[in-house]
Order: structure tokens, then sequence, then C-alpha cells
């Protein structure tokens, strides 16, 4: 008792939320097992159509976020999620490996190529990197594209069933993405993760005190392509069919978006923007009819003549100002503020009087 | 045959090339004075050739009186821009700058979307199919006329920069942006006045990118790449750079589509970037080190 009313007096002090050791083992496991049992009281359609991405994307970002944590903030991951998927899918149907081992041979290929294009990354600075991340995914998807005789990109196909879906799909990717975002956390907190958030944070300096700058940033490329990759297997799995729209640039922004809301450079950040935005994409299309209703009988047509659906330009034009406002007023993501809210919550009356 | 064809390659490539290099100048200006990258720069582009078009179809102004408009419309879009967004995150970790851009790119597309729909559309020229010959090969007067409208406004932008005061304190402020302050340069004025200026160069790019071609909403994303090319190729903050760059890579492309077909052009435009980065990571005549 005493030693929480410590921590919080000490949260307190700093104007951040934060939680001891234990605290924060008890909160993961407790997590865990909502994440792990909840599922079963829910409808089929909820655990395939919005958990499982949930956690697919949430991997995606967490991908994306260990790059990120490096300063090197990459306008191309759709490259790695559609070579995870396609390949994993391809190998699995045309030489009859066990779908469970394409996953794991699409993510190594994925790795690979990370490995080819960071060499050239990874001299770059931050927007040239930007510009060619993005350039990599379009000759990527050209090469797919060409290359249809033999991948099928272009029409698409159906992919193998790993297992079931619903359930026993949901269980598989939670099980991995589990294992991918705890590997992904004890890299960022080993001396690799401590060269990443030197090199962020002034690359010079992290030259300076013998950090091989190259050589991490290429380890950061290859350990986020590898997990990009394994999201891009899932990602093909779940929804049952791979086609080459998986390389449009929405995909490659969708990990920056959910990483920077959620919170960037943090273990959590990825996970929480996940279920925002997830959760944003598949029940506000629903408040759609609701829009045009408030403006009047024919809806927002009136207003925008030149569009018969505003619902979607509207959700992405919002979806783009969220972001904005995010960097601009939380650069840490929504994360420290719903601990800030969790901390005001349950602090009780007493340590109120202390205030 | 093989020669007028390349000669009309040629021809075409310096008229497209045109519209790249102005494009690549403002996001020079932008950088060299501000050192900020700005993505979105393309999603300017594509809301100049908008507003052109409202202008010339919905108030019969003439094409090429709309250049001007579309110019002052999207400099004051630009103010508001540097005012409310990139000051913000200026002088932050760079990746949040990266992160604004993107959140401006789905801003402005998804509002273009919403105010003119998502159909191409082509602004109204007065001049419309009219062809210049000069012997086997042709050009439409329209193209003609933008290489001399970018010739018109980078004179006069060379002018801005190299014989009035704001010039000279934007040119100050590119070397040094403390040094600047303390001879009394209002840096934020500068800040304003540049990017504005840079915007309203991606406004004129945008009124003739629509004479010339279709445009749509969600055209702003290929140009900015082509004018990264650019940049890259001539160095970042390099105005001569850009010229030069944007010459050599409309030639390129047009002469590259000639030869190879439409499906790879893209593909060759990052491939251009990609092999140039590998081997210079600061681009061809960009500077050396850190």
């Amino acid at each position: 008792m005493k030693r929480t009313l410590v921590n919080s007096l000490d949260s307190m002090k700093r104007g951040v939320a934060n939680f001891s050791r234990s605290q924060k083992f008890y909160f993961i496991i407790a997590a865990m097992a909502i994440v792990a049992i909840l599922p079963i009281f829910l409808s089929k359609y909820v655990v395939s159509e919005v958990l499982t991405p949930m956690i697919i994307f949430a991997l995606y970002a967490s991908s994306w976020n260990l790059l990120a944590s490096s300063g090197q903030g990459s306008l191309g991951h759709a490259a790695f999620l559609g070579i995870g998927g396609f390949v994993s899918a391809l190998i699995a149907i045309k030489s009859g490996v066990p779908p469970i081992l394409g996953l794991l041979l699409g993510s190594l290929l994925s790795a690979a190529i990370g490995f080819l294009i960071g060499l050239t990354c990874v001299r770059l600075k931050a927007w040239f990197l930007a510009m060619v991340t993005f350039g990599f995914s379009v000759i990527i998807v050209t090469i797919f594209a060409e290359l249809d005789d033999f991948t099928g990109a272009v029409l698409g196909f159906p992919t193998p069933l790993i297992v079931d879906r619903g359930l026993p799909f949901y269980y598989l990717t939670f099980a991995i993405a589990t294992i991918s975002i705890f590997t992904m956390y004890l890299v960022m907190k080993s001396k690799i993760g401590l060269a990443f958030k030197a090199i962020h944070q002034n690359e010079l300096e992290a030259k300076m005190v013998g950090i091989n700058t190259a050589k991490y940033r290429l380890i950061a490329f290859v350990i986020s392509t590898f997990f990009a990759g394994l999201a891009g297997g899932l990602f093909a799995y779940s929804i049952r069919y791979i086609q080459v729209s998986v390389f449009d640039p929405y995909y490659s922004f969708l990990p920056l978006m959910i990483a920077v809301i959620g919170g960037l450079g943090t273990i959590e950040g990825p996970i929480i923007g996940s279920v925002i935005i997830v959760s944003i994409d598949k029940y506000l299309p629903r408040i759609d009819p609701l829009l045009g209703g408030l403006i009047g009988q024919e809806g927002l047509i009136p207003l925008f003549p030149a569009v018969s659906n505003v619902g979607p330009p509207i959700r992405m034009l919002g979806l783009g100002l969220f972001l904005i406002v995010v960097v601009i007023f939380a650069p840490k993501g929504v994360t420290p503020l719903i601990k800030k809210a969790y901390n005001y919550l349950r602090s009780s009356p007493q340590e109120e009087k202390l205030k | 045959m093989i020669t007028s064809g390349l000669i009309q390659a040629l021809l075409w490539g310096v008229a497209s090339g045109c519209i790249y290099i102005l494009l690549a100048t403002g996001l020079n200006i932008i950088f060299g004075v501000m050192k900020l990258v700005n993505f979105a720069h393309g999603q300017l582009l594509m809301i100049g050739a908008y507003i052109a078009f409202t202008v010339t179809t919905a108030l019969g102004l003439n094409a090429y009186l709309a250049i001007l408009v579309a110019m002052g419309s999207v400099a004051l879009l630009g103010v508001g821009l540097e005012r409310f967004t990139f000051r913000k995150v200026l002088g932050t970790d760079k990746l949040n700058e990266i992160f604004v851009s993107l959140g401006l790119i789905y801003v402005f597309e998804n509002a273009a979307i919403l105010l003119w729909g998502n159909t191409a559309q082509q602004i109204p020229s007065p001049l419309e199919g009219n062809q210049l010959f000069l012997g086997q090969v042709s050009i439409g007067y329209d193209r003609v006329i933008a290489i001399l409208v970018v010739i018109a406004i980078l004179f006069a932008l060379f002018l801005l920069l190299k014989k009035t005061k704001i010039g000279l304190a934007m040119r100050a402020t590119s070397q040094k942006s403390t040094a600047s302050m303390l001879m009394g340069v209002n840096i934020e004025k500068i800040y304003i006045v540049t990017f504005a200026l840079g915007a309203a160069l991606a406004g004129a790019a945008g009124a003739l990118y629509g004479i010339i071609f279709n445009f749509n909403p969600t055209i702003g994303a290929l140009p900015t790449i082509k004018a990264f090319a650019i940049i890259i190729i001539g160095g970042l903050g390099s105005i001569p750079g850009a010229v030069i760059g944007g010459l050599l890579y409309g030639i390129a492309e047009n002469t590259a589509v000639y030869f190879l077909g439409g499906t790879w052009q893209d593909a060759i435009a990052f491939t251009l970037l990609i092999v140039v980065l590998a081997i210079r990571p600061t681009g061809i005549f960009g500077e050396k080190g850190e």
C-alpha cells in the first residue's frame, strides 16, 4: 500500500504515469489473459475480421516501429508485407510444404531482401531514405506484376488454409505475434536497442562514441523486414486471398500511422495504435449513413456534389488530421494520455488530498 | 526516323522537365532556407491544378491567367501550412516532418476528392490541339508556352533572390540561420515567405501540368517523387542543379518511354534514383559528408 502511494506520488511529481516493474508485469499478464479469453465469447465475425487484423497490424507496426527507433522512417514497408505474403503462399502452393513452414520461408526471404535494400539505405539521410524505401516498394510491385505468369499477382489467388478461420487462426496469430513482439522488446531493451536510440538521437554523435552506425542500421533493417514479412504471411492467410493490392502505399503508410498514433519507439505504442486504427477502420464506416442523415435527407451529397459516397474520403481526411494533431500536440502518441487517465481514475481520495 | 523520334522525345522531355523543375526548385528553396523536406509538395501541385481548373471553367478565365490565381492561392495555403503545421515540428525529430507531410497528403487528396470528385480533368486551354511544326517533329503550343512561362518564373525568382533585400535575407538564412538572426533578420517572417514562395512555384507547376496533362486528386505523389529524383541528380538545396537535373530527367524519362514503353516508366525513375543514391548518398552534385 505504502509502496504504491510513494509510487504514485513520484509519478505525480513527474506528471506522467509510472508503473513499477511488478505492476507492469501483472498488467501485461492481465492484458494477455483478456486477449486470450475474450474471443471465446465474441462472434466469429469479430474474431476473424476485427481482432485478428488488430494483432497482425500490431505486429506489422511493431516491425516498422523497430526500424523507426533507429531513426529510419520507411515509407515502403508494404514491399515486405507483400513479399512475406506472396512468397509464403506461393511456396506453400507450388512446392507443397506446410503453410506454416511457408510463413517462415517468406519472412526469411523478406529479411534477405530487406538486407539488400538496407545496404543502400543505411548511408542515407532521413528524407532520402523515406523516398528510396518508397521507391523500392514501387519497383517490387512492378517486378511482381511483370512476373505475373509465375506469381499470379495481378488477379491474385486464394491462399492455402493454415488452420481453420475464427478461433484457431486467432490463437495461432496471437501466439506468433506475442513471441515476435517479445523478441522485438528484448532487442530494443538490449545493447542493440540502445545503439538504435543513440543513432536516432544524433547519428554523428553516435558515430563519435564508437557505434558502427551502418551496421546497427542494417541490423534494424533485417529484423524489421523479417517481422514485416511474417505479418505479411499472416495477413495473406487471414484474408485467404492475396493480390498485388497488398503493395498499395496505403499499407506502407498504415504502420507509420499506427506506430505514431500509439507512441513511437515504445513497445506498447504499436499495439494500442493498432487497436485504435483497426477499430476506426472496421466500425466507423457504420456511421456513414448517419453522417449523411445529419446534414439532410440526401446526406452530404448537396454539400459535396462531386462524390457519390462521402464516407471514405471524410474518414481518410480525418485520419490525416488525426496524425498531424498527434505529431504536433502529443509527440509521444496517445499511450501516455491513456496512462495518465488510468492514474487519475485509480488515485484514491486520500491521495487526492495529498495533492 | 529514329533521329526525328529522338528529337520529338527530347522536345517533350524539355516541356515536362520544365514542370518538374518548378516543383524541384520549390522543394529546394524550402529545404535550403528551412532545412525542411515537404513530402506533400506534389499535393500542392495537384491543388494548384484544381484551382486553375475551377477559375477557368467556372469563371471563364483564360487558362494562362489562371496560373497567377493558382500561384497566389497555393502561396496562401503555404502560409497556413507553415504557420500551423510545419513550424510546430521544425527543429524536433526529422521523422516528425515526414509524419506531418504524410498527414497532409491524406488531408489534401481527400479534400480534393470531396470538392472536385475522383474523375480525371483537364484545364481547357485556348490553344488546345494547335501544333508547332519544326521539320519532321511537332510540339503543342501549350508545351512551348509552358517552357516560356517556366523560364519567366525562374528569371523572376533569380531577380528576387539576388536583387532584393528579402532575397538577401533568405540567402543569409540558408547559410546560417542563427547568425542571420543576430544580424536582425526576422527568421519567422523569412520562413513564411520561403514556404509561400515554394508553394507558389508548386501552384504554377500545377496549373501548367493541368493544361498539358489529365489530372485527378491522386496525381500528386508521382511528381513529388520525380522532383526528388531531380533534386538528387542536382543536389539538395542547389537551384541551378535543379534546373539542369530537371531537364536531364525530363529528357531521360521521355526517351526511356520512347524506347522501352510506358509500363516500366515509374520503376525506371526509381531505379535511377536508387542507383545514384547508392553510389553517392548526397546526390551527384550534393555537398560531401555531414
